[in-house]
């Protein structure tokens, strides 16, 4: 074998090995995207297809094109939809206000003790999601002492209740998704290295300066990544309004769910359902763009 | 040293007040004493290094002064006024961290700008001086880059532009040059004694590199234990270190320990009574026990009965001897204290070979005397 051999036959075996290097991205994808495709794509492609079909469940579905149910659909849960958005972003705000400070103080104050109060966060989720929905419905009964205390307050009228209105949905959301905002914030707080703010301080920023210019653009991620994972499901929950709102005024999740399982009108409930998605889309993505995250993970 | 004043230029007494000035300073983290009773000036315009081993209490020094620490006791002046309560944002000093600490979300001009803009510089002006600033560390064009798409060096350089352009009375440099690569770390340091030169402000630089603090410091003060052992020049504190900490600290060092034969005369003997030659001034009236220093390169290597050899002669024999290019280490074993390390310029193609039987010599001058405590 002459040297200009071996040399070639080195070269194709360095190609293959090239080749096969950029194979194992795809590869390792494979599992994830097979998952996706089956359980996410081929349902979401039939959740449209039956969007589109008329009938009933007596007669069965059939396709034909009726475009009209995204009209009835949203005749019959505008409001519905609505209402999801305001609960889900006045629920999605408070758990923001409630959880940052929260993530702040373990992440720079918690010392020792940072884990321990983590696990704390994480603790209500020992209990299932049902029963501490349910348990709301104690704290807020008519006689209990939430509302006793604000009537002695005078915050609620004598007469006034909590529970069965939107307070007590609101209040449900924002409890059960608080871990949601919390961890995501912590993670993004807890990666900032004190002499950042310390050069800050150092370069005259006093403390408020500093959170403003340095903490809170640090935080960005973690505010986004918070934010879409309580808005995102709370948008679609129907466990905390059915369990302490007001039957007169459901939540779009509500509606679905009633159509899928209880009046069994595959076709409004699948509109439903996908609009919902369109719309939580159409909300997120000008939202990512505008927090300009793309700049803190590149 | 137990004497804790230890005074430069300037500062106590002198009419003009000292740019630092530390008063029996002392700073404890719950039971660790990590500075301890530590006065100090440092003069005006000077570039000041903070020497010594990690855990000695540097930072700790500097984060005091910068007002990221608060002392346990003592005070702290700048330029005669008491800053010893205020916060760091209050203080007239900037800062170049270890890290650099560049803000990850803010352009190579913004990150300059930053002191600025808590200062109400109008914008004309603020632009001016982060492109002048910019231009002084040589990063002219790269205002929109985020510190994440610099190199190391460039970092550093940003480090120095925002600290610099607030016109600080004092700059703190906390190991600035750590985490450069050892060409880069030449470089900088010239270019940084180069700045100091060029906006005349006072530089205190902690490090733990020895050899950092002599290529640009005018004073150098190697701490250990939180406290100053030794407070001068390089030059000077590097040929007569005063104690045994600052002698193998800073550089190199062979210690023997010896008795007085006569105070006069500056004659000496070791353990094995080899008499020895140190300037007779070194030999304070009260010292007994103590020991000789010579540095490596201050010892010559010859062949035994050589005619030209100095008056200090030690005998042994080469245990190792290692070719570097400029200079040859010699380990060469002696009855009378050991091992001792002698570098040897290659002037010559003449070296000495692993198991040859050597003389050591060196002149009396060149050697300084340790007091044991």
């Amino acid at each position: 074998m002459t040297t200009d051999e071996a040399t070639s036959l080195v070269n194709v075996g360095a190609r293959q090995a090239a080749r096969r290097r950029k194979a194992v991205p795809y590869l390792l994808l494979l599992p994830g995207g097979l998952w996706l495709a089956i359980f996410y794509i081929a349902p979401m492609i039939q959740l449209v297809g039956i969007s589109l079909q008329e009938g009933t469940y007596q007669t069965g579905y059939s396709m034909t094109w009726r475009w009209e149910n995204y009209a009835d659909a949203f005749a019959l849960a505008g409001s519905h939809f609505l209402r999801s958005f305001l609960y889900a972003g006045a629920a999605t705000l408070l758990a923001l206000f409630i959880a940052y400070p929260l993530a702040y103080g373990i992440a720079f104050r918690g010392g020792k003790y940072k884990n321990l109060l983590l696990v704390l966060v994480l603790m209500p989720f020992l209990t299932p999601f049902l029963l501490r929905t349910l348990a709301w419905k104690v704290i807020l009964a008519d006689s209990g002492f939430v509302v006793e205390t604000l009537k002695t307050l005078h915050i609620i009228s004598p007469s006034g209740r909590i529970l069965a209105t939107g307070w007590a949905v609101v209040a449900g959301i924002t409890y059960n998704f608080l871990a949601f905002m919390t961890l995501p914030i912590y993670v993004s707080l807890e990666k900032i290295h004190p002499s950042l703010i310390e050069a800050a301080n150092d370069l005259y920023a006093k403390p408020v300066t500093a959170f403003r210019k340095v903490t809170l653009p640090l935080s960005m991620p973690g505010i986004v990544a918070g934010t879409l994972l309580t808005l995102i499901p709370a948008a679609g929950d129907f466990v905390n309004a059915s369990l302490l709102g007001n039957p007169q005024r459901l939540m779009v999740g509500n509606i679905i769910d009633n159509r899928f399982l209880r009046i069994v009108d595959y076709p409004t409930a699948a509109a439903l359902s996908f609009s919902l998605m369109l719309v939580i889309l159409a909300i997120i993505i000008p939202y990512v763009r505008a927090s300009g995250t793309e700049d803190l993970v590149a | 040293m137990t004497d804790t004043t230890i005074t430069t230029q300037g500062g106590f007494g002198s009419s003009e007040p000292a740019a630092v000035e530390l008063f029996n300073i002392t700073k404890r983290f719950g039971d660790v004493l990590a500075v301890d009773d530590l006065t100090l000036a440092i003069g005006e315009n000077k570039f000041f290094a903070l020497l010594g081993p990690s855990g000695c209490g540097k930072t700790t020094t500097l984060r005091m002064i910068g007002g990221f620490e608060d002392p346990t006791e003592g005070t702290i002046n700048l330029h005669g006024e008491d800053v010893t309560g205020l916060k760091a944002y209050r203080r007239p000093v900037n800062t170049v961290f270890q890290s650099y600490a560049l803000f990850p979300h803010l352009s190579v001009f913004e990150n300059v700008a930053f002191g600025l803009r808590r200062t109400n510089v109008d914008k004309g002006e603020l632009e001016q001086r982060v492109a002048e600033m910019l231009d002084l560390v040589q990063l002219s064009g790269l205002d929109n880059r985020h510190p994440a798409k610099l190199s190391g060096g460039q970092q550093q350089r940003v480090a120095l532009a925002r600290a610099l352009i607030n016109h600080p009375r004092v700059l703190l440099l906390d190991e600035p040059l750590g985490a450069l690569d050892l060409k880069l770390r030449k470089e900088m340091q010239i270019e940084l004694k180069r700045i100091q030169q060029e906006v005349g402000i006072t530089f205190i630089h902690v490090t733990h590199d020895q050899e950092e603090a002599m290529t640009m410091a005018d004073t150098i003060a190697v701490m250990n234990k939180g406290k100053i052992e030794r407070m001068g020049d390089p030059a000077e504190i590097y040929e007569d270190p005063r104690t045994a900490f600052v002698a193998n600290f800073l550089g190199g060092s062979n210690l023997m320990p010896v008795t007085v034969i006569d105070r006069t005369a500056g004659s000496v003997a070791t353990a094995d009574g080899t008499t020895l030659f140190v300037p007779p001034k070194a030999l304070s009236p009260d010292t007994h026990g103590f020991r000789v220093g010579v540095r490596p390169e201050k010892l010559n290597v010859y062949r035994p009965g050589s005619g030209d050899i100095p008056p200090n002669v030690l005998t042994g024999r080469v245990m190792d001897a290692s070719f570097i290019g400029v200079s040859t280490h010699y380990v060469v074993r002696t009855s009378t204290a050991g091992d001792l390390s002698a570098v040897v310029q290659n002037l010559t193609g003449d070296r000495f070979s692993q198991g040859e039987e050597v003389s050591l010599g060196w002149h009396p001058e060149r050697s300084f005397v340790i007091h044991d405590d």
